[in-house]
Order: structure tokens, then sequence, then C-alpha cells
């Protein structure tokens, strides 16, 4: 079955892919590493080379796409479905955050029962936080996805 | 609230313009040619400044375009 998909809906599934793939070598990477307590040379290094990654894939992506499709701009329609996503982006954001200052303030109160079980290290923070970034940004792809397809009424 | 149905003649009217397509319908409007695929198939309602660009584009009454089916008995 052929989906006939717009120019829109086709950038936004670049995007996605681009997003699950480089940030899921970033995380399987970091599992790896999940060992570490500092956010240092290494860490920072995985984690600039998986920004360069998702930037010099999308500029690539987008070119293609732009020399196989004619770009359309946005209308309104596009602009709704957007606002949206980002609502719902926003509330995956917002969950994330509340989910790491809660874990870090239980973590903080249960160190004493448990000192060398509970241990919130800033590598595990940073991870946690850009892993909250990374899903909030997925929320908001696939919402636009569901979006064009289901349509809005 | 209670939530109304709009529904539109688009599809039709586009036919009594010697077919005039989607794509000649939409650059008129000043929207994309999937807006347009979207209204016919009731899967978007427009904003009331691009139903009455569509209403325009016929030559005709917005009320001619666009009905509002209310779900209040």
């Amino acid at each position: 079955m052929e989906m006939d998909l717009s120019y829109q809906e086709k950038s936004i599934l670049g995007s996605l892919l681009a997003m699950v793939i480089v940030y899921g070598y970033y995380f399987a990477n970091a599992l790896r590493h999940a060992g570490e307590s500092e956010f240092g040379g290494g860490a920072i290094g995985r984690l600039i080379f998986a920004v360069i990654a998702i930037v010099v894939i999308q500029i690539v992506y987008q070119i293609i796409l732009a020399l196989d499709s004619k770009p359309e701009p946005k209308d309104e329609r596009d602009v709704l479905i957007e606002c949206k996503a980002y609502r719902n982006g926003y509330f995956a954001l917002g969950t994330g955050a509340f989910l790491v200052i809660g874990g870090v303030i239980m973590a903080v109160l249960a160190r004493d029962a448990a000192p060398t079980r509970i241990i919130v290290t800033p590598f595990l923070i940073v991870n946690l936080v850009l892993l909250f970034m990374v899903l909030a940004e997925l929320v908001k792809l696939l919402t636009q996805l569901f979006y064009y397809r289901r349509g809005l009424r | 609230m209670s939530k109304g149905r709009i529904t539109n003649n688009v599809r039709t009217l586009r036919f009594h313009r010697s077919e005039m397509t989607q794509q000649e319908l939409a650059e008129k409007v000043g929207v994309t040619r999937q807006t347009v695929i979207a209204i016919e198939g009731d899967k978007y309602s427009p904003s009331l400044e691009v139903a009455f660009r569509i209403a325009h584009a016929f030559g005709v009454p917005l009320e001619e375009v666009f009905q509002y089916e209310s779900s209040d008995p």
C-alpha cells in the first residue's frame, strides 16, 4: 500500500528517524558507561558527536528532500498541528523534569538509609535530563504525524 | 458545549468550475494542496479567513461552500 506523504510529513519523518538512530546509539553508549560518575571529557565528546551527527543528517536529508519534492511553505493547518504538537511535547518535558527533580529529592532523602546503594551522579542527571528532552521532541514529532494522518476535526 | 459538524461542498464546486484542480484552488486561496485535500475530506475546518477566501475563489457566498450542522436537538 503506497502512502501519499506531504512534504511536511516527509520532513518530520526524517527528523524522527535521525533522532531515533543518533540518540538510540548515544543512549546505548551511555548505558555501557553507566558506571561513570562525572560527566567528563568522554561523555561530553559523545554528546557533542551526537549533536553534530543530528545536525549533519538533518541538513543532508532536507537538501535531498528539497531536490526530490517541491518544498511547500507552512500554512495555517501546519501551524495549528505544530501548536498541538508543542503542547504535548511541553507536557512530556514538564513530566520528565518533575520526575528528575522528584527522583533526586527521593534519592537524597533515602541516602541515609542506604548510603552505598543510591548514588545520584552528574552523569546520571545529565543523561536523564537529555533523555526527557529527546522524548519530548519525539512526542512532538509523533503528534504532528498523528494529526497529519487523522486530521483536525 | 455541544459540538456541531462543519461540512462543505468544495469538491462539487471545483467540479462545476471546469474541474478546477486542488492545486489551483490551493494557490488561489494561499494554502497547501494537502490542506485542500483535508478540507474536502472533512478532516480540517479552516479558519474564517480561509473559508471566506475559498468562497471568494468560487465567487459564491460562504454558506454555499460551508454548512454547520448543530448536534443540538
